[in-house]
């Protein structure tokens, strides 16, 4: 130690530091020289392209979804379109990461410079980014006449306060499958109220030709808010009351709901205790392995049914809206990203126009058929195309006609996290109308 | 270093005149001091201010509240419930970690065949990722077809399968066992390097006066290794209070709120609502909680040394 600290004092021999120091200068000036140079040239052929065209620059920024092209491709496709705007693409974590691609959005909007124009969000931020100013108002741009192309429950998602803040993109929903080969054997109905449901699920059961009657996801994870916000609809209850400053989470429709979850675990017995620690990936495994007779999941599980190698149930498999409770209406969890405006672009005619093209029929077709991500307009489900290669995808447009909204608030974020630990707790318990007055009041609360 | 000592014998000191020596350690020191202050003091004299603070990114507030979300905190029945969760998870895995590892240690510690490569072999579950580590134990404990109910039921202990993961009772336990796995072989090390410093010579001695085996290790070679005992347990105290990976892979918290811990709890109110003010008075409480102990295991690990002086 004390080398180092008299080394410098003393000083070596100064023909040493002279060059060293020459040599260090000379790299961090010629490291500067060409930092310029390219910096130079960048911005030179960047100005050079902009004057040229006088084309409008605007950025877009999205999760990364993957299929045989990516949100890149299609954003150079509508480059190459037309000759007024120039977009560029800012691409974000996969929507696996949803939690950092909310942060990502959330730390560039609330800069407020209008960066990124135009973007993407999951259904359950367009109520926080609506209420922070963020999101611009569309119903100027898109008109009533211009939104009934599209379904019911993604426009009720996207509108909040009145207002149209996004426009549906893409969708998916929560939805039945069921194994035809057992239902022939139960009556050959696809049961369409819950009671139906768990009785033939039991008998299926007894019989022996399934180990489990019905699977959904238990799992404190926001997973459980969609199976929760499902069977409560279905029932004609609701999670938040109309102006989203109350909940009814503690009447009595709820109730019954949560309820009904709790017996199927507990009294019909037609659910393994294990859902309970189980979201998607692990109830899917029983199902496609041929052990179930009935789940409530997401439209990916249905290629990896039809795929041999991963699936012992192939072409055994169908998928029917959710049943509901007598009086009620089937509902599927609306899930999927919807495009915003950023409230403080500077380039609002030139993002208007990068948005319709995006949810124009000719792009949410081309969606479908590359990325697999089922549109939003209830038109495109009668297209030949994709009827003849997405056949399953077109089969779906019962299913998303019941799809409905998470609670819409911009509290969102912590309303689910009372949600999850309230419906959990229920779950485990079996108090289930203490765990929900509780659980009202927490929400209470927060939305009030 | 050997090449500054040399050259620093041939050269006269220039600047050294100019400057004097205190002058000149503290402008060398500025480089390291600048660093760890941006890194190390910056963020935590940050987070206290912005425990202080209402803001939020939703909501785009950033006040300064006082201790509003201290008062917030104290009746937070949530957050009292990670404390508690996390308190013992800390406790049970370092008690278990430390028990375990001494005797790992002592084992090691004893000459046979093949010992460098067991001690080598030990350390392997440690070296692991946690995210892995997590999903083995995933496997392991899994409800339907984990080997560990395979066992249990073949063994007659279990007459159905458990769900470890799925059920309040268990879920913390089985959390607890993958961490006592995963971090046993590092106790069982540093205890291993502490019991190499007792001298032989006392335990021959002790040997020579008739003492047995446990008399030794009560009387000799605890006592002694009783510092480096203490500072694995804190080492091993402070991390586990951390815990997040195991419970994040595994439970997410649930079920029911029954292994949320205050890290996940922190990152939840953090990351996942925004709330910068509120997330930053949990983890701040994390930090108090820490210190303390940090300040109970140093207190008596110096009653200790002065004991033994």
């Amino acid at each position: 130690m004390t080398d180092m600290k008299k080394g410098p004092v003393s000083g070596s021999k100064p023909v040493a530091h002279v060059t060293i120091a020459d040599r260090r200068q000379f790299l961090i000036g010629s490291a500067g020289l060409l930092g310029a140079a390219t910096l130079g040239l960048g911005t030179g052929l960047g100005v050079r392209r902009a004057r040229a065209q006088s084309r409008a620059e605007i950025s877009f920024a999205s999760a990364a979804f993957f299929g045989k092209e990516t949100f890149g491709d299609l954003i150079k496709a509508f480059n190459e379109s037309q000759d007024r705007v120039l977009v560029k693409n800012i691409e974000l974590p996969p929507p696996s990461s949803s939690t950092e691609v909310y942060q990502g959005l959330v730390q560039q909007l609330a800069r407020r410079t209008g960066t990124p124009d135009v973007f993407s969000q999951d259904v359950i931020w367009i109520a926080g980014f609506a209420a922070a100013g963020w999101a611009l108002p569309l119903d100027e741009y898109f008109p009533e006449d211009k939104r009934s192309a599209y379904f019911t429950g993604t426009l009720n998602a996207c509108t909040y306060g009145g207002k149209l803040t996004a426009l549906p993109w893409f969708m998916d929903s929560g939805m039945f499958y069921y194994r035809k080969d057992v239902l022939e054997k139960h009556g050959g109905k696809v049961p369409d109220n819950w009671a139906d449901m768990a009785t033939i699920a039991a008998a299926a059961q007894k019989a022996g030709d399934v180990d489990f009657g019905y699977l959904w996801q238990g799992k404190q994870a926001e997973v459980l808010v969609c199976d929760a916000v499902e069977i409560i609809t279905s029932n004609n209850g609701a999670i938040l009351a109309p102006d989203g400053k109350s909940s009814l989470i503690n009447q009595k429709e709820a109730v019954e709901a949560i309820q009904f979850l709790h017996d199927t675990i507990n009294k019909t017995k037609i659910s393994p205790q294990d859902v309970l620690s189980w979201d998607e990936e692990p109830s899917r495994q029983p199902f496609t392995s041929g052990k179930a007779m009935f789940m409530r999941n997401w439209s990916y599980v249905y290629p990896i049914a039809q795929d041999a190698k991963a699936s012992q149930v192939v072409d055994k498999v169908g998928v029917a809206p959710l049943p509901a409770f007598p009086g009620g209406k089937s509902a599927a969890t609306l899930g999927g990203y919807q495009l915003g405006v950023n409230a403080n672009s500077k380039q609002r005619e030139a993002a208007i126009e990068l948005l319709t093209w995006l949810s124009s029929t000719e792009t949410q077709q081309r969606i479908a058929l590359n990325f697999g991500l089922a549109p939003t307009r209830s038109a495109l489900f009668q297209d030949e195309k994709i009827k003849t290669e997405q056949p399953f995808m077109a089969s779906l447009e019962k299913v998303f006609t019941g799809a409905t909204a998470r609670p819409i608030t911009p509290e969102y974020a912590k309303v689910t996290l009372a949600l999850q630990s309230g419906i959990s707790k229920a779950l485990v318990s079996g108090n289930v109308q203490a765990e929900m007055d509780a659980l009202a009041d927490q929400i209470n609360k927060i939305v009030g | 270093m050997s090449a500054a000592a040399t050259v620093s014998g041939i050269g006269r000191p220039r600047l050294g005149k100019a400057l004097p020596g205190a002058l000149w350690a503290l402008l060398l020191l500025t480089p390291a001091f600048v660093s760890l202050a941006s890194v190390s003091f910056y963020p935590i004299v940050n987070g206290l201010y912005l425990s202080l603070t209402n803001t939020s990114l939703i909501t785009q507030e950033n006040e300064f509240s006082g201790f509003a979300n201290y008062v917030q905190l104290w009746g937070d029945a949530q957050f009292w419930n990670a404390w508690w969760h996390t308190m013992w998870f800390t406790a049970a895995s370092t008690i278990l970690e430390t028990v375990i590892g001494l005797g790992m240690a002592l084992i090691l510690c004893e000459a046979f065949k093949g010992r460098g490569l067991v001690r080598a072999a030990m350390l392997v579950p440690w070296a692991m990722p946690t995210v892995v580590t997590s999903k083995m134990f995933g496997w392991l404990f899994d409800g339907q077809n984990g080997i560990i109910n395979y066992i249990l039921l073949h063994a007659g202990l279990i007459d159905q399968n458990i769900n470890w993961y799925g059920s309040p009772d268990t879920a913390m336990t089985t959390i607890i066992i993958a961490d006592v796995w995963k971090t046993t072989p590092f106790m069982a090390l540093l205890l291993l390097t502490g019991l190499q410093t007792v001298p032989n010579s006392l335990i021959e001695a002790a040997r020579m006066d008739g003492a047995k085996g446990w008399i030794t290790f009560w009387h000799i070679r605890l006592p002694l290794l009783m510092p480096t005992l203490l500072i694995a347990g804190l080492f091993r105290a402070l991390d586990a209070f951390r815990v997040f990976d195991l419970v994040y892979v595994l439970t997410g918290g649930g079920p029911a709120d029954s292994t949320e811990t205050l890290s996940t709890l922190s990152y939840k109110v953090l990351f996942s609502t925004l709330q910068f003010g509120y997330g930053s008075a949990v983890s701040t409480a994390m930090f108090v909680t820490e210190g303390i102990i940090a300040l109970i295991f140093c207190l008596y690990l110096i009653r200790q040394i002065r004991r033994a002086q």
